[in-house]
């Protein structure tokens, strides 16, 4: 009524409404695709599961929403008689296919749901390999840690227990010099030779750790055991 | 009004291409992650990890990861689909009606489906119970 009373007053008033609505619509458009290309709009896991695992469901759903999207768009602005139209129908095996790529998502999550880990976020772990080592005094040893679910994160490198030393950046262990062997109490009388006995080896251990510097948390522990 | 239809059909026309454009390329590139797309995973977190000498090393931190053809063939029937229904948009001999598929693409695209879903299942659900895949 009043857009009437208001369209009749001013005939340009519907005129100016129109273009403005053009002008927020594409306004709305212009700040949606900045806000993605800004990156406030996140699409890194448009596809990804909980546990960070791309979905074919997903991936389905998103190329038919794309290819209908688009084939309604063109149907409709090539329209009837020169002007834009919709469809007077919706065939329907579009909506059957439709139907099933939406389906086949929900019988997917169903599958998950029954297992908890498919729709837990699993949490950074790191591994250090080997998991154990045996190393001569002086000799080096290189490790490596596999950071699971964020393969950019650095690690850093530290020998929590026992002796040697680690480079913190690239894990290379280096163990040390052998322990001193205690030495022999003066004789003051010359003894019996004893039988001759070959010392044993003395053998110890120590821990390295490695820890994700972005998740001080996250570590993990590999044994060494130094042999002369 | 015709100035304004065309303003409207314009900007239509460039924020779906651009926002197509952007998820393309972002796939692409990697910045959308595709990661394990084409991966499936045994259900088999937890169980022990037996060394060479027999002895139990450990249990499993994560479940293992496996090529998984079922989702090979659902991503080339969801392609194949998609851009052949494209073409057949933009070659209608009927402007302004949406095209009608063959009969046949929907038990196809089910069965695709279905392909997919028994192998998810057959993994997820009875990885445990089969063991090893």
């Amino acid at each position: 009524m009043i857009a009437a009373a208001i369209a009749f007053e001013f005939p340009s008033a519907g005129i100016i409404c129109g273009y403005l609505i053009c002008f927020l619509v594409g306004a709305l458009g212009v700040a949606i695709l900045y806000l993605i290309f800004d990156g406030t709009i996140d699409l890194s896991r448009l596809i990804s599961e909980p546990n960070g695992d791309a979905s074919m469901a997903r991936f389905q759903f998103l190329v038919f929403t794309f290819i209908i999207s688009l084939s309604l768009f063109l149907v409709i602005v090539s329209g009837k008689n020169g002007k834009p139209a919709f469809p007077e129908s919706i065939p329907s095996g579009i909506l059957t296919l439709l139907g099933i790529s939406g389906s086949s998502y929900a019988v997917g999550k169903a599958i998950q749901f029954s297992d908890p880990a498919g729709v837990e976020d699993r949490p950074v772990t790191v591994t250090i390999l080997p998991t154990t080592a045996t190393v001569r005094y002086r000799q080096t040893q290189q490790f490596k840690a596999e950071v699971a679910r964020r393969r950019d994160a650095k690690v850093r490198w530290e020998v929590s227990a026992g002796r040697g030393t680690i480079n913190s950046d690239t894990g290379l262990y280096t163990a040390p010099d052998p322990p001193m062997a205690p030495a022999p109490a003066p004789a003051a009388a010359a003894p019996p030779a004893p039988p001759a006995v070959v010392a044993p080896v003395v053998a110890e251990h120590a821990t390295i750790k490695a820890t994700c510097v972005d998740y001080p948390d996250v570590t993990d522990v590999a044994v060494i055991s130094l042999f002369a | 009004m015709a100035g304004m239809t065309q303003i409207i059909t314009w900007e239509v026309q460039i924020f779906l291409l651009a926002l197509f454009g952007i998820v393309a390329m972002q796939l692409l590139s990697g910045q959308i992650s595709t990661k394990n797309l084409l991966y499936g995973r045994k259900n088999d977190t937890g169980e022990l990890i037996v060394g060479a000498d027999g002895l139990p090393e450990g249990r499993k931190k994560d479940d293992t990861t496996y090529f998984s053809p079922e989702r090979v063939q659902l991503l080339v029937s969801t392609l194949g689909v998609a851009f052949y229904y494209l073409t057949q948009v933009l070659n209608n001999p009927h402007p302004g009606t949406l095209p009608p598929i063959p009969d046949s693409w929907p038990a196809v695209v089910g069965g695709s489906n279905a392909i997919y879903l028994g192998g998810k299942a057959y993994s997820r659900l009875w990885g445990r119970i089969g063991g090893s895949r």
